[in-house]
């Protein structure tokens, strides 16, 4: 009796999982992602992925804005935890650094965390032996 | 950035990198367009967040994750669909693909294996997600891209209306070309061939818009593939050759010489010899240049600055050996002869020297003179 009952529960669980589902992709068609649906559908129909339905398609939309949007929330936090850090020393930069600015520093930390590597050149040298005079005078003397 | 061997070095460093940039600048991948619209839409998301600017590699990075985000979606619903023995994606197997991606990081309910698919955790955190975050429209309108270009395909015998030659070419494949953008004459008697000829115009101005077009398209085709313009124009198909050069000055098969009247360039008269001679040889002396002198001021509407022809006698006197050089030409006179010989005295356009203002009788007079003495008067030839 108890399977029973807790299999009707779960089967009407399942409908509203079903029906809130149903609900979702109905309600996509008026919310209109930031990524057009041309795009995301240039990018499936290169890939594969074969579905006349545009509800799938503004899925695809809105689940890749959200995990730009997430990614993005991360790094503003590296952010702006970094501008706070050096407000502490210096109350002048207070107010020059209030701008918030896209890093790849801080873009390659928030990635981490999704399991992107990126990596970004610290610095660019003019040539191989930059930096090797101070090591050969050293020799030389 | 760097310590280097100083300003130069980084000045080289610069203008290479310019060089560079420039060159990836033109170079525009396939892709570009996508991409472009792929850096808007994540740069509009970010502003939506919060930011106020970006480093420009970090949005790139950012929209390169995005897009490869998408694919990688796309792949992975493919896939499950495929293991389900279907072609066409459902909202299942995109489900399960988000499910994929997001174990990363994680979603509730992640450790249930025998979940529901539709109250999974990630569409949880979708409806979620959609729910409070405010919509913000694409900043553009996109156009459906790859435009794809309308092919005209050729007409297959069944539609032309026409019977395959033979019983072995089914009559829905597309018709042969017609025969003169393909039939080339081999060696044949003149008298033939002008009946060719003859028997091919007729027949060309029967069919006249049907053979333009395939052979246009044929030529095109040529043109296409790399070899040269106008490369099969033989004696025969002249006609043919012809209707191509109504079409297409391009195309036209090359003029051989003496078919085209062209106004050829005059010599200056200080570069001819002894007028009888300059059929053969120009001979250039300190005397016919000091006879001429008077006669280098010709009649003519354009005149440019004035130069006075004692100062160019002084200048040509001063010094100079008599220049002695022949050129032997076999073929006919530099004059060339269009229209009958006029006795009047004509103009003449200088291809060098000064032109002068103002008319004098003496040079009139040694012009009449000079000219007179010639067989062949020079003709007007104005450049």
């Amino acid at each position: 009796m108890n399977g029973q009952t807790s299999h009707q529960q779960s089967k009407d669980g399942r409908h509203d999982d079903d029906a809130a589902l149903t609900e979702f992709l109905a309600s996509l068609m008026d919310y209109t992602p930031t990524i057009p649906d041309e795009l995301v559908e240039h990018y499936l129909s290169k890939i594969g992925f074969q579905c006349p339905d545009i509800r799938l398609t503004r899925l695809v939309a809105v689940a890749t804005q959200k995990f730009i949007a997430d990614v993005a929330t991360d790094a503003l936090q590296q952010c702006k935890a970094r501008q706070s850090a050096v407000v502490k020393d210096k109350r002048d930069k207070q107010q020059k650094d209030k701008r918030l600015i896209l890093t790849m520093e801080d873009l390659s930390r928030a990635l981490r965390e999704y399991g992107v590597n990126v990596k970004h050149q610290e610095y660019f040298a003019d040539s191989p032996s930059v930096g090797l005079d101070s090591v050969s005078e050293t020799s030389d003397n | 950035m760097s310590d280097g061997d100083g300003r130069d070095s980084l000045k080289f460093l610069g203008e290479r990198e310019n060089q560079q940039w420039k060159r990836k600048k033109k170079k525009l991948g396939a892709d570009e367009f996508a991409q472009a619209i792929a850096r808007i839409a994540v740069a509009q998301v970010c502003e939506g967040l919060g930011f106020q600017s970006f480093h420009q590699s970090a949005l790139d990075s950012l929209a390169d994750v995005g897009v490869r985000y998408i694919r990688e979606i796309g792949k992975t619903a493919c896939s499950y669909a495929n293991l389900a023995n279907r072609s066409q994606c459902n909202v299942f197997d995109v489900i399960q693909g988000l499910e994929d991606l997001g174990s990363i990081q994680g979603f509730s309910g992640a450790s249930d294996v025998s979940h529901s698919l539709s109250g999974s955790g990630v569409v949880k955190d979708l409806i979620r997600y959609v729910g409070q975050a405010e919509e913000i429209p694409f900043a553009y309108l996109t156009p459906v891209f790859p435009v794809v270009k309308q092919r005209t395909l050729d007409p297959s015998f069944a539609q032309a209306g026409e019977s395959p030659p033979d019983e072995h070419i089914p009559s829905w494949l597309p018709k042969f070309p017609e025969p003169e953008t393909y039939a080339t004459l081999s060696l044949r008697n003149e008298k033939d061939l002008e009946t060719e000829v003859v028997n091919k115009t007729q027949l060309v101005e029967e069919q006249h818009r049907k053979v333009e077009r395939p052979l246009l398209n044929f030529q095109q085709k040529l043109i296409c593939n790399g070899s040269e313009a106008g490369v099969v124009v033989e004696q025969g198909d002249a006609a043919k050759a012809q209707r191509a050069a109504e079409s297409n000055p391009f195309l036209a098969p090359p003029l051989q010489y003496g078919e085209k009247e062209v106004a050829l360039p005059v010599l200056p008269p200080k570069l001819l010899d002894d007028p009888a001679d300059y059929h053969n040889s120009c001979v250039v002396t300190d005397t016919n240049l000091l006879t001429l002198e008077p006669s280098l001021r010709p009649r003519e509407t354009e005149r440019s600055a004035p130069c006075e022809p004692e100062d160019r006698r002084n200048i040509l006197l001063n010094g100079r050996p008599s220049l002695q050089f022949k050129f032997g030409n076999g073929k006919k006179s530099l004059r060339m002869v269009t229209s009958p010989r006029n006795e009047s005295i004509e103009k003449v356009s200088l291809w060098f020297g000064d032109d002068h203002d103002g008319k004098d009788k003496t040079n009139r007079k040694a012009e009449k003179i000079l000219w007179e003495n010639t067989e062949y008067p020079p003709e007007v030839s104005h450049l």
